[in-house]
């Protein structure tokens, strides 16, 4: 057997539902008048996921396109910056995060030094003036900051 | 009949109504034309800060109707300019746009696509406004039966004419619907997969399923396509800016048929632009393409799936207003929008809100004539927005999701759930999936759930009560009937669906 993305995401699914399956069953339903419980529905779409699965391990399309190490690579170094992004969110304020974060992405995504550290501190401060000023959305104004002061 | 039209003119010409459709044909036609930004990643962007405006429920819906209908003429811009279409409704009109574009005739075809839009909308809207009270008087005699068979058979439409792979597209839907099972279990109040989280109780926050899904993995595929080409090199002049009244007269008779085509593909539950885009095309090219000209720059071959687009976009709304069953992605997230402000829609929308239902389709109207008015002299200002570099785009988008999912509870759980649900819908479109079943499983699934735990009661736990009406007997009928086609359909045309798969 070819081992195709399909096949692997197939398998998984099937772990997905069996994982739905024995969840559902340990619900502790408290009793009631009603036929249909909070188990049956969830059961019932596990058993479709998992056929529906069984299909794709069987009959699995054509592989996507799949990036290579390079791209990959700079892929998680986007989720990266994301993750980065929503750790300094609150801590570091809105400004100075998002221009960081800005210029970094800028950076990863083909631009010069100083064009990211432009669109950095544009996108920071004219982002930062129309939700607060135009759409009166409070944003997060930093708890390190606050902390030294 | 007409009252709740009457009533909607009035709701939709109020200042701040008016103001509101003309900036979401603005904001839509702008994030349509940004390159890769369809109309549902656009409404996806936009849609928390139309919430921290705090407007009633009509103008939100009427703000977002108009991103909606703005962005599909944005889209038409990257497929005729730069042959890239913005989303799958727009593949069909780079095969005449963009050749039309090569020789010098950019601006007449961004023209004669503006207008071919408008008929095809108005057509659609005009449709719209004399069908949906007609099917909703119908859906007031659906009961949770006829309901549950509904979104089956909306759930097997859409696996069916998602094209490619209807085993992901079912498979999509089932995992939305299990999104949607997430939090506490309204009938008995029991956790279901919340893991102890509180967060989950109340489910998966759908400005945060939406965002995650549809503007986080859209950054993260953008970076594979950063390599490739941007708008700045090859983009073409557009020449002369307008379109001519004889060119137009020339396509009159392809707007008007794709209009009504688009409209009625747009109606089925689950069928979207890409359909009506595709058929329409077809339908053109069998009729008139005489001289062999469709794909070398036909005007026709323009003006036909622009104007089912549009066409398509409206009629999605008539069973999303009268059913509450969406015909598209898009309209998906508009319901779950509406829903949201606890509004359900459905056919006792026209009774009960019709300042809601009312005002939607009139602004509709409105809208309609502000677009072409926005997009016939401002065409050149808008393709402007194509040469957009991504690396201010991306991180624009990432603000834009970053304080939308934010400002809803001013905490941090939220955005890493995004990110999660991100990474999730990358994967599921670097896999061949299309993300509108899942969204529309997700939308759907409370509702699913409920009509089916509410017909099992009313029988007390008699499955047969699914099937026992006329009305949900013949839609399990035609569900069967759609998926069984597509197994039958390959071997009576002999293998010729085969080849061309191939």
């Amino acid at each position: 057997m070819r081992i195709a993305a399909d096949r692997l995401l197939g398998l998984a699914l099937i772990g997905l539902a069996a994982f739905i399956a024995v969840q559902s069953l340990q619900l502790q339903v408290p009793f009631s008048y009603e036929p249909v419980g909070p188990k049956a529905f969830p059961l019932g779409l596990a058993a479709l996921l998992a056929v529906l699965s069984l299909v794709l391990v069987f009959k699995p399309g054509e592989d996507g396109e799949w990036p290579a190490p390079a791209l990959a690579l700079r892929l998680l170094g986007v989720l990266g910056l994301l993750l980065a992004y929503a750790l300094l969110f609150t801590r570091l304020g809105f400004m100075p995060s998002s221009f960081l974060v800005v210029a970094a992405l800028a950076r990863l995504f083909g631009a010069s030094w100083p064009k990211a550290l432009v669109t950095g501190v544009l996108l920071a401060a004219g982002s930062d003036v129309l939700f607060t000023a135009g759409l009166d959305i409070g944003l997060p104004g930093g708890t390190w900051l606050a902390d030294i002061l | 009949m007409f009252d709740f039209l009457i009533e909607g003119f009035g709701v939709a010409l109020s200042p701040l109504n008016l103001g509101l459709a003309f900036l979401g044909a603005l904001l839509g036609t702008l994030f349509g034309a940004l390159p890769g930004i369809g109309p549902i990643n656009g409404i996806a962007i936009l849609m928390p800060l139309a919430y921290t405006l705090g407007l009633p429920a009509e103008s939100a819906l009427i703000l977002l109707a108009g991103i909606y209908t703005g962005a599909e003429y944005g889209g038409r811009m990257s497929s005729i300019l730069l042959n890239v279409p913005g989303d799958a409704g727009a593949v069909m009109t780079t095969l005449d746009g963009h050749p039309l574009a090569k020789q010098g005739l950019a601006g007449p075809a961004l023209g004669l696509s503006a207008v071919s839009s408008f008929v095809g909308a108005t057509i659609a809207i005009i449709g719209l406004t004399l069908f949906a009270p007609l099917l909703a008087r119908v859906a007031v005699m659906f009961g949770p039966a006829e309901f549950f068979a509904l979104m089956v058979f909306a759930f097997s439409s859409m696996a069916v004419m998602m094209g490619k792979d209807p085993i992901k597209t079912a498979i999509g839907a089932v995992l939305g619907v299990l999104i949607a099972t997430v939090g506490v279990d309204g009938g008995t109040g029991v956790m279901r997969f919340t893991f102890g989280m509180p967060e989950l109780y109340d489910g998966i926050d759908f400005v945060v399923m939406i965002i995650g899904l549809f503007a986080i993995s859209e950054i993260l595929l953008m970076l594979e396509h950063a390599h490739r080409r941007s708008g700045e090199d090859d983009m073409p002049p557009l020449g002369r800016v307008f379109v001519s009244l004889k060119e137009v007269l020339y396509c009159k008779g392809a707007m008007w048929r794709s209009g009504l085509l688009g409209f009625i593909i747009g109606v089925l539950p689950g069928t979207g632009a890409s359909v009506a885009g595709a058929v329409s095309y077809t339908t053109e090219k069998r009729l008139s393409d005489k001289e062999g000209t469709f794909g070398k720059g036909d005007m026709r071959g323009l003006a036909a799936p622009e104007a089912a687009n549009n066409a398509s976009a409206a009629g999605s709304f008539v069973p999303m207003l009268t059913l509450g069953i969406p015909g598209s992605g898009t309209t998906a997230v508009l319901l779950g929008a509406l829903m949201l402000y606890n509004i359900t829609p459905g056919p006792m929308m026209f009774t009960e809100r019709p300042e809601v239902a009312g005002g939607l389709i009139a602004s509709l109207y409105i809208g309609n004539i502000v677009l072409l008015a926005l997009n016939l002299p401002l065409a050149g200002v808008f393709a402007r927005v194509l040469t957009i570099p991504r690396w201010v785009l991306v991180p624009a988008i990432a603000i834009l999701a970053f304080v939308g999912v934010y400002q809803l509870h001013s905490d941090l759980t939220a955005i890493y759930l995004m990110l999660i649900i991100g990474v999730f819908g990358y994967l599921l479109r670097k896999l061949g999936f299309s993300l509108a079943p899942v969204i529309l499983g997700y939308v759907l699934g409370g509702l699913m759930e409920q009509n089916l735990r509410r017909a099992l009661s009313i029988s007390g736990g008699d499955a047969g009560i699914l099937w026992q009406s006329g009305i949900s007997l013949g839609l399990w009928i035609a569900a069967a009937a759609l998926l069984v086609l597509p197994w039958l359909l390959p071997k009576l045309l002999a293998g010729r669906s085969r080849r061309h798969a191939g």
